[in-house]
């Protein structure tokens, strides 16, 4: 079996007295595209920084397709990144920056890399001063994508851009994917984790909660359902996996978790007349998760 | 008062106390220096110089062209307060006012470059009301340095009045810089180019009093601000107070030039606006070490001219100083206490000055390494270290490219003087001047290794400590030297073991030794770098 792209084995990471990141093991198979959620300040980005070697782990290890990512020559030669907070050199225009970033990263695909320009619709005359988030965020994507590198870290790569931009990212990722490469991406638009994602790793206060497909994370996660009766309304509120049940004359609505069969036994057994089921959106779950941790 | 006025006051005086936040280390800094400095020469004039002044040789002091264009116009050098002036007078003046151009465009400029403006003028304070604020407190630092410099040397038994127009002299000339970099940071597109500007302008200044002070004929000169009008103050002696109208006025005006074009211009921009594209230059971007030498070429030529057009001068005034120093030996002890002895001879004469070179030198390179922890800060480097770039190769290769200016610098200042010597007839050879200021290196390098180990255990400060061995060592050279401190004070500066070449022979086992000290410093602070954590 083929390495894994990114594993991790009781990554640890303390800043003083904070404690960023807990333990984590994580392993994302090669060619998945793998997103990582977590609020502000779970630690996303220091995992980022670790596997980077930019930071070194307080404790555990981590490894890119089985690199130590310490050792960055080479585990290098084998990623792109793009930082959450893209800066460049002010003085370089944007041809010189992806020239001097094709110059130093682990290889280019020059045809490719001039196709993403025309597609992400940069003008590359300009020194890198005058950029704006999303150009900056442009010029950062076309030298990842163009490095056509068997692993791609994205850090929060698509908060500067416009709708029509996004779309091309998405685009990019799935032409990415197509190609067998792997993408690991930190996103807070979970729409677009939701669109391109295989599997998503949920992170809260540094420590890992779930790792799951979009699918999975639903089935774990409350369904809303809303039932209207022709008769009397059944009573729900002692059924595994119902909650939030709120009645009303000829309707119910609940939230379910798990296994479906007890509650659509009890629906059934009612005359009812109209049943509509809702899946939860990414967003929600994500409510969901670190709705718990404030309560 | 209305609730909206004292609002008003409140988002004023926020921005002033954020103006001192960002000011007030570096003020403490150069206001402990600029007193030292004073107190000690002033408290020590007994002893170094006491009654051994006949009128004879002051006058030919005061003749000599070479002196006067170096030091600037002896004027009272028999009292305390006048010799003070003349002995640190210059260098105060460029102290304060590069220390007023570099900080006012840090904290004016550079804020808004950052972005960081972008936040506060979305407040209440419009533009001109914000950068009035930063100039106000630049300027209070200023007068803050003045009233302590004026009752320290009053304290130390000069006379008021000349302390008084001393002090103000020098506080206002700082002031003009400040006003001159605020209208600079104004018309130019970014930080850098502010600041050069605002340095070329003190530059040309000081070859204004220089060339007034030397040439008698050439003397109105020094009319022009900001160095000019101190020489004619003349204090201890004639205490005249009308030169400085001329920085009051120009400082007035550059100030409000400054706050005018502030609102005339867009945010982040300049007056002067780059041209918005360019076909991509592509030298010099092939590789880490390739970059690092693009960077540090627009330095290297402002250094270069810098030191280029100081040793050009050391050596047109070859001649005439050794001659003077020659004929008054009582001087030629004075220069000898203070750190300046051989200055009898041509080679001993640039022996002694090319030895001042390593201060220079070592502080291109605190701040060439300074410029790669500034641009880890930033972020720059995020991505460039993203590829299979290590932090090993990333930092030996800015040491590299950074030995290599050095060399450049110190061949420039060899050829320059060279070049001026050989214009007057000096007897200076183009190897013996080489060979003086190659020395120097070893002394340098202790620079790139103070600030490499900065870079690995200190980022924020590699300039600082960058400078401690190059001018820290100078500095504690000539202080020990002043006050006659034991042998072992001085013996810690890398000066004290730095050979008088081209007048005598390099002392190898020395520079060995500093070379290895720097080597070994190069080694560690790198390791440590490869091994800490990027501070983004």
């Amino acid at each position: 079996m083929a390495a894994p792209a990114i594993r991790t084995h009781q990554l640890t990471k303390r800043y003083g007295a904070l404690l960023a990141l807990d333990g984590l093991d994580l392993s994302v198979p090669a060619g998945e595209v793998f997103g990582f959620l977590g609020p502000n300040g779970a630690g996303k980005s220091t995992t980022i920084r670790l596997l980077l070697g930019l930071a070194r782990p307080t404790a555990g290890q981590a490894w890119i397709f089985d690199t130590d990512a310490a050792d960055v020559a080479t585990a290098h030669r084998l990623l792109a990144y793009v930082p959450a907070d893209v800066a460049l050199w002010p003085q370089l225009t944007g041809a010189e920056t992806l020239g001097l970033l094709a110059a130093t990263g682990p290889g280019v695909d020059r045809a490719y890399r001039d196709e993403l320009v025309d597609r992400f619709d940069l003008d590359l005359s300009k020194p890198a001063r005058t950029y704006s988030t999303g150009n900056r965020q442009k010029v950062a994507l076309i030298a990842a994508f163009s490095t056509r590198a068997p692993l791609l870290v994205l850090d929060e790569p698509t908060s500067g851009l416009d709708p029509l931009m996004e779309l091309q990212f998405r685009r990019a990722v799935a032409a990415a994917r197509d190609n067998g490469q792997t993408v690991f991406l930190c996103s807070h638009q979970l729409a677009e984790v939701e669109a391109v994602c295989d599997r998503v790793a949920i992170l809260r206060a540094g420590r890992l909660v779930d790792v799951a497909t979009v699918p999975e994370l639903r089935r774990l996660h409350r369904t809303e359902v809303a039932a209207h009766f022709a008769g009397p309304v059944p009573d729900l509120h002692n059924l595994v996996g119902v909650d939030n049940v709120t009645q009303a004359s000829g309707s119910v609505r609940f939230t379910l978790t798990g296994p479906p069969a007890p509650a659509l036994a009890a629906l059934a057994a009612a005359d009812l007349t109209a049943l509509s089921v809702r899946e939860p959106s990414l967003e929600e779950i994500f409510l969901d998760y670190y709705g718990e941790a404030t309560r | 008062m209305t609730s909206s006025t004292l609002s008003a006051v409140a988002a004023g005086s926020a921005v002033t106390r954020l103006a001192v936040r960002q000011v007030r280390r570096g003020a403490l800094v150069i206001l402990a220096v600029t007193v030292g400095m004073s107190t000690l020469v002033a408290a020590t004039y007994l002893r170094t110089v006491g009654a051994g002044l006949d009128a004879g040789a002051l006058a030919a002091l005061a003749r000599n062209p070479a002196i006067r264009t170096l030091f600037g116009e002896p004027v009272a050098l028999d009292t305390a307060g006048g010799f003070t002036v003349w002995r640190t007078g210059t260098v105060l003046a460029v102290l304060l006012s590069v220390w007023g151009v570099l900080t006012t465009t840090r904290v004016t400029r550079g804020e808004e470059d950052t972005g960081r403006w972008d936040l506060l003028l979305a407040g209440r304070p419009t533009r001109p009301a914000l950068l009035g604020r930063h100039l106000a407190v630049l300027t209070a630092a200023m007068a803050l340095i003045g009233v302590t410099l004026s009752a320290a040397l009053i304290a130390a038994g000069t006379p008021p009045r000349g302390a008084l127009l001393h002090a103000t002299g020098l506080v206002l000339t700082g002031t003009l810089a400040v006003a001159a970099a605020a209208v600079a940071a104004q018309v130019f597109p970014a930080r850098a180019g502010a600041t050069g500007a605002a340095l070329g302008f003190l530059g040309v200044g000081l070859l204004a009093r220089m060339v007034g002070d030397g040439v008698p004929v050439l003397g109105w000169l020094r009319w022009l601000p900001p160095y000019g009008p101190l020489a004619l103050t003349r204090p201890y002696r004639d205490d005249r107070w009308a030169p400085l109208l001329v920085l009051v006025l120009a400082s007035i005006v550059l100030a409000g030039a400054a706050l005018a074009l502030a609102e005339r211009r867009d945010v982040r921009d300049g007056l002067l606006r780059p041209a918005t594209g360019r076909p991509p230059r592509r030298w010099l971007l092939h590789s880490v070490a390739a970059f690092a030498a693009r960077r540090t070429l627009g330095p290297l030529a402002g250094w270069s001219a810098g030191i280029g057009a100081y040793f050009l001068l050391i050596g047109l005034l070859a001649d005439s100083m050794t001659g003077f120093l020659a004929d008054n030996p009582r001087f030629a002890d004075l220069a000898g206490q203070a750190g300046f002895a051989g200055l009898g001879t041509v080679r001993g004469y640039t022996a002694t000055l090319f030895a001042l070179l390593a201060v220079p030198v070592g502080a291109f390179a605190a701040v060439r390494l300074a410029a790669l922890a500034a641009a880890e800060a930033s972020g720059r480097l995020t991505l460039l270290l993203a590829g299979p770039v290590t932090r090993t190769r990333l930092s030996y290769a800015e040491v590299a490219i950074t030995a290599v200016g050095m060399a450049v610098l110190v061949t420039v200042a060899a050829v320059a003087t060279w070049l001026g010597a050989t214009i007057v007839g000096a007897d200076l050879a183009l190897p013996a001047a080489l060979a003086g200021t190659w020395n120097v290196l070893p002394v340098a390098s202790l620079g790139v290794g103070a600030a490499v180990l900065a870079l690995g255990r200190a980022p924020h400060a590699v300039t600082a400590v960058g400078l401690v061995p190059t001018a820290g060592g100078f500095l504690l050279k000539v202080v020990a030297d002043s006050v006659e401190a034991p042998a072992w004070v001085s013996g810690l500066s890398p000066f004290a073991h730095l050979a008088a070449v081209p007048a005598a022979g390099p002392d190898w086992p020395a520079a060995a030794v500093i070379s290895a000290l720097a080597g070994v410093a190069v080694l560690v602070g790198a390791w440590g770098y490869r091994r800490r954590d990027l501070h983004v």
